[in-house]
């Protein structure tokens, strides 16, 4: 009855929300997992990187590779906000009462946010596809835009990457050490202050990329800070906090299940209203819009439940 | 210290007593509107709007021989701060009337605010038609905008020119505005083409930052035509998934939307990644394309320029501008500043804007204020799409 060629594009859209999804949770994982600090300003970190590769598109002009510099070049530099941010104020935060850690990122991100429109105003800006990934290419009777299948690429690339550097390398071991404890770390003679600077900046370095990437298919406005921090929640608590496999197949359920509840709201709407006329004659009009969104709720608040530490993630001692 | 303090204490005090004096006989408009969050993308220029036009009047000596003076106040697009700030503007700074906000949700919140107070109130831009329904109409409420039937019935009527469609898919962001304005579509088109279908409608929600399953879905139906409530950074985003999703190219840029996407403050987030060919609308298109501009539009235009010193101005500046002349107009007539005789000055007065007559309805107080539509082109003049040869739509209204 369904066209199989339908299934597959609404299965390479959740991939490709999924993806976006994964580049951002990422990091906001990262930094829970090792710091054991909620960082809500990672989403305007990510805003950043959006508002800074316009800005460097503006002026290389987006021919050529003038994309993928002004990518680098937003990522660098939120990245380094990132270690500042870090050094300067996250700092005094590790160890503090989770409380403190939510009304001292929130505030930092009301600040960010009145930052980004002092510096870039308040008006929608967008910038073009690299020409090398414009255009779309035709699979299994579907049309794929070429940069969300650039973007499936760079996901798992990430992920695998990551994993890699955390498991099977010395930087990763020190750095599973510091997760693990802290002060033990610290008597053994390694800097603990640096590892959590440089984990902090290379979570930042995630979201300023996730900010620039996105930029191509997506408008850049006031407010997209808070918005992507919210679904990377969801996302990382479906997943399991700390988690980077987590956090991935998080993305991948997260972009699936809203992707697949749009047709299906669309097919239950006329089921359900002939379930209830059946069942308790009564002809209500059934308008449940917006089921996918409450259905990727639904997800997290029954993880939520009973497993509350994610389908990847360990629970916290 | 303590007579430098004193000193200082009468030195502020001597300073503030000739602007009191001057304040005293200013005509004081409140304006609750969002000057910050997303939504300041347009708060901003009706603001500026507003603030040109008090300047102009205020430089031909003002109304009734006083002059105006706006005090605006950022409502944050919400309706409770919007209520806070009007009910503050009342008591604490006297404002003679209100003129403001920007969305559905505010605008019905303040008009309670004005019933209460008897003071008259001019929204600018709330299109939803709850703000002037028999139900919520009072004496002190006016509406400068179109409202979603008409925006609807001008929509259908573009989208009925297209006579080979036999199938259209609808999106709209679900709140009020989008619904209002879908279900209005789509009682205007059965009328006018009861052989068109509308096999699909999604509903994304309002700052949606993902698309592309509402795309996929939507062509799943293979539709003949889409009509689209998206407008601001919404539709940027729509339109940017949707071109490699081949969308456009399905459905041959026959796509109407009715969300005021005709305007340069959309146009040029897009530049060249505009989809050209594709129906737009705007209350004002500032850019004329295809000549025949009105000369009151193109001195309106330059003056807004001017003023704003933008180089290209918004197309939401004219609904703050219409609403003080309106506003002006009205204090004129009833030769005071009395809301009860303000209200029944403004109830069925015509006034002139740069794009022609507008006039209140005596029932409703609002304008039906046409939209003007048309196919968004290219022009070697400027690196954005702009409407091509303007048409005020719908060209009759029936209205109460």
């Amino acid at each position: 009855m369904v066209a199989p060629s339908f299934l597959f594009s609404q299965f390479m859209g959740g991939l490709t929300t999924a993806m976006f999804l994964f580049l951002i949770a990422s990091g906001l994982s990262l930094v829970f997992g090792i710091m054991r600090v909620i960082n809500f300003a990672h989403g305007s970190f990510y805003m950043f990187g959006a508002y800074l590769a316009w800005q460097m598109v503006q002026w290389v002009q987006p021919s050529g590779g003038g994309f993928w510099i002004a990518a680098l070049f937003a990522a660098t530099v939120v990245a380094v906000l990132g270690g500042v941010v870090e050094r300067l104020l996250f700092r005094w935060l590790y160890g503090r009462e989770e409380l403190y850690q939510l009304l001292f990122t929130y505030a930092l991100v009301l600040i960010l946010g009145d930052a980004a429109k002092f510096l870039w105003g308040t008006q929608q800006l967008s910038v073009s596809t690299p020409p090398l990934l414009a255009g779309s290419v035709q699979l299994f009777g579907t049309t794929q835009p070429i940069y969300n299948l650039f973007m499936m690429a760079v996901g798992p690339v990430i992920a695998f990457v990551g994993w890699l550097v955390l498991n099977r390398t010395g930087v990763g071991r020190i750095v599973r050490a510091a997760q693990m404890d802290r002060e033990m770390l610290d008597a053994l003679g390694s800097n603990v202050g640096t590892i959590y600077t440089s984990m902090f900046v290379v979570a930042s370095f995630l979201a300023g990329l996730a900010g620039a990437l996105v930029t191509p298919i997506q408008s850049i406005v006031p407010g997209m800070d808070v918005l992507i921090i919210v679904q990377a929640f969801i996302v990382v608590v479906i997943g399991g906090l700390g988690s980077l496999w987590g956090t991935f197949w998080g993305s991948v359920i997260y972009g699936e299940v809203y992707a697949f509840g749009i047709p299906i709201q669309q097919a239950m709407a006329p089921w359900l209203h002939d379930m209830i006329l059946r069942w308790f004659h009564a002809d209500v009009p059934i308008d449940i819009q917006g089921f996918s969104l409450y259905a990727v709720y639904a997800l997290m608040a029954v993880i939520l439940i009973v497993r509350p530490w994610g389908l990847f993630g360990r629970p916290l001692r | 210290m303590r007579l430098r303090h004193c000193l200082g204490l009468a030195l502020a005090a001597a300073a503030s007593l000739p602007f009191a004096a001057f304040a005293a006989d200013t005509i004081k408009i409140g304006v609750p509107i969002p000057l910050s969050g997303p939504t300041a993308v347009y708060g901003k220029p009706i603001l500026a709007g507003a603030q040109m036009a008090v300047e102009e009047i205020n430089a031909k000596g003002g109304v009734l021989g006083r002059k105006l003076e706006l005090l605006s106040r950022d409502s944050k697009a919400n309706a409770d701060e919007a209520v806070r700030l009007s009910r503050e503007l009342i008591i604490k700074d006297n404002v003679d009337f209100l003129a403001g906000t920007l969305t559905s949700a505010e605008a019905p919140a303040v008009s309670t605010v004005a019933k209460e107070n008897k003071i008259v109130f001019l929204a600018p831009s709330s299109k939803s038609t709850i703000l002037t329904d028999p139900q919520h109409i009072h004496p002190y409420i006016f509406r400068v905008a179109s409202n979603t039937d008409v925006e609807g019935l001008a929509g259908a009527g573009e989208m009925a020119q297209f006579k080979d469609v036999k199938t259209v898919v609808t999106i709209a962001p679900d709140y009020a505005y989008g619904r209002d304005s879908i279900a209005a579509f789509t009682a205007a088109l059965k009328k006018l083409r009861p052989d068109i279908q509308i096999v699909d409608s999604q509903w994304p929600k309002l700052g949606e930052p993902d698309f592309t399953a509402f795309i996929t879905a939507m062509m799943g139906k293979k539709p003949d035509a889409v009509y689209c409530s998206l407008f601001a950074g919404d539709f940027v985003t729509f339109s940017k998934q949707a071109t490699p999703l081949g969308l456009f190219k399905a459905i041959n840029n026959r796509l109407v939307d009715g969300g005021e996407i005709g305007t340069p403050d959309e146009a040029q987030a897009l530049g060249n990644d505009y989809p050209y060919g594709i129906i737009g609308n705007a209350y004002d298109p500032v850019i004329w394309g295809g000549g025949n501009e009105p000369p009151e539009h193109k001195k309106f235009v330059d003056a807004l320029k001017a003023f704003t010193k933008d180089q290209y101005a918004s197309g939401w500046s004219i609904m703050g501008y219409e609403m003080i002349e309106a506003l002006a107009a009205g204090i004129q007539k009833a030769g005071n500043t009395k809301s009860d005789d303000v209200s029944k000055a403004l109830a069925g007065l015509t006034f002139d804007t740069p794009v022609g007559k507008r006039t209140f309805s005596v029932q409703s107080h609002e304008t039906f204020s046409p939209e003007f539509w048309g196919v968004m082109v290219k022009d070697a003049n400027y690196p954005f799409a702009i409407i091509k040869d303007p048409t005020p739509l719908p060209a009759n209204f029936p209205t109460n």
